[in-house]
Parts: structure tokens; C-alpha cells; sequence
């Protein structure tokens, strides 16, 4: 895990995207979370909904591939703590409603608890878009153009308020 | 994660230490599942030093249950305060057999 401090109130994390990272990861966040709110309740929500949305990112995101980069960014105005939890992998396109599953089904629980455990979330598909413009040697001012989306990454958003 | 496992009489107890997560299930789905099925019936999973515990351990103590089902048998849980937070989250608690301590356990199975 690298850790980067950008400025007074916010650290940069970064894993790979392997479950072993997930713990060393959470660790850190919940610590964060600690200092900032002084509520271990807060702090182990907060904890709950990282794990669950990096899970997400490994499983279905990266479909297991290791080796790919997850960055958790982490903010802390007067009284709120908020992540960004950002992956290159594959989008959602649209996000999962937060129900419980029938009892039996052993999986589908992730979202109940990040909307159960943030104060709000929100998620983002950024893409980084190249435009191609063309023009003929006629003397017009005339052009034609290519839009292509090369590089896109996902951001997941938590916020957390505290006392 | 640690995983022990005991028997006390023809009890398998299990018992869990540190953070269950999704690092940890496979090993622990497998290891319960060969105690249920070469087993008595009675299981424990002693999850009272688990210090923090996600979806996917949920899915683990959910399989767990439904395996004990088919044997048939029966499965008691003791939880630490984190873990019954989330089996409450979840709804878990209505289904699962949850006891306070291990020595309760082992005396729900003997009464």
C-alpha cells in the first residue's frame, strides 16, 4: 500500500487489486476515520462501506484481475469525512438498489450496507475524451471531427458527517 | 484471520479470531464445510474475537447454515459486538442460532 498526504486534510491510499490489500486498506481508513471523528461507531461504518465497495471494484470491477490499481482518497472538513474510492475497471451502469436478498442467497448484501452505513453515496463514470479535428487543404474553416473516449475511471463517493 | 478448530465430546467447535473478510472466506467455507459434513451434527463457530467481519463472511456463516440443514444438524454462532452488528444489519439474526458465550453453547447442545 503507498500512502501519499496531498495536503492538510486529505490522504491518498493505493492498493492493488488484490483482496489480502483489502484489509491493510480498511485498517488504515477505519484509523483515519478514528482520528478525525473520535466515534467508533463512525469510524466502523465507515470501515463496512469501504470494504463492501472495494470488494465490489475487485469482483466485478477488475473480475479478479490482480495487479490493478485501486486509490482510496480521504477528506475531512469541520464535520465530515469523505472517500473516494477510485478504480479503472469496468463501469457500472447503474447503481445496485440497496435491498436485502432472500435469506438463502449467500451473496447481494454489499449495497444494503454501504446505504446503510454512509450518510450519502454517489457514483461517477469520468471519462477522458480524445477529439480529433480534420482539416482539408480547400481553405475553409471547415473541419471534420472524431470523438473517442480513451481513458475512463470510476469514483465511488462516501460521505460520513459526525458531532 | 486465525481459525482454530476443537471438540469438546462430539461438539466441533470453530473458533475465529481477527478480521473475517473476503480474503478469508474460501479457507473458512472450505474448512467449515469438511467439519459438517465428516461431523456429528453440533457445530460451533465462535466468532466472540472477531474484531471485524464483511458480506462475504456473512455468505460463509450462510452456507454454513444451509449445509448444516441438509445433514441435518444443528449450528450455534456466538458473536462479538462488530459481528452481531452486521448479522442485525443484515437481518442474519432472525435465521441464525445466536448463544452469548462458547460455555453457553456447549450447554444449549447438552440441555
Amino acid at each position: 500500500m503507498i500512502a501519499t498526504k496531498h495536503n492538510p486534510e486529505g490522504v491518498t491510499l493505493s492498493i492493488s487489486s488484490t483482496v489480502e490489500q483489502v484489509c491493510l486498506l480498511s485498517v488504515a481508513i477505519h484509523a483515519l476515520c478514528l482520528h478525525a471523528s473520535g466515534d467508533e461507531a463512525s469510524a466502523m461504518a465507515v470501515q463496512c462501506a469501504v470494504v463492501e465497495a472495494l470488494n465490489n471494484v475487485i469482483l466485478h470491477g477488475y473480475k479478479n484481475l490482480p495487479e490493478s490499481d485501486i486509490i482510496v482518497h480521504w477528506t475531512q472538513t469541520k464535520a465530515e469525512m469523505r472517500i473516494d474510492i477510485i478504480d479503472f475497471g469496468h463501469s457500472m451502469t447503474l447503481l445496485p438498489e440497496p435491498v436485502l436478498p432472500d435469506f438463502e442467497a449467500e451473496n447481494g448484501r454489499g449495497w444494503w450496507i454501504i446505504n446503510a452505513s454512509v450518510d450519502e453515496y454517489y457514483y461517477q463514470v469520468v471519462d477522458t475524451l480524445e477529439r480529433a479535428r480534420t482539416y482539408q487543404p480547400d481553405g475553409s474553416h471547415d473541419y471534420s471531427e472524431a470523438v473517442n473516449a480513451t481513458t475512463h475511471y470510476n469514483k465511488l463517493t462516501f460521505i460520513k458527517r459526525f458531532s | 484471520m486465525i481459525l482454530h478448530e476443537q471438540k469438546q465430546d462430539d461438539i466441533d467447535i470453530v473458533v475465529l479470531l481477527g478480521r473475517f473478510i473476503m480474503a478469508d472466506a474460501p479457507e473458512a467455507r472450505e474448512r467449515i464445510k469438511n467439519l459438517i459434513d465428516n461431523g456429528s451434527g453440533k457445530l460451533i463457530i465462535d466468532m466472540e474475537k472477531v474484531t471485524f467481519i464483511d458480506s462475504s463472511a456473512c455468505a460463509v456463516l450462510i452456507s454454513a447454515f444451509k449445509n448444516m440443514q441438509v445433514k441435518p444438524g444443528r449450528l450455534l454462532l456466538v458473536t462479538s459486538p462488530v459481528v452481531q452488528s452486521l448479522i442485525e444489519l443484515t437481518r442474519l439474526h432472525t435465521i441464525f442460532e445466536i448463544v452469548p458465550s462458547l460455555p453457553a453453547a456447549i450447554s444449549a447442545f447438552a440441555a
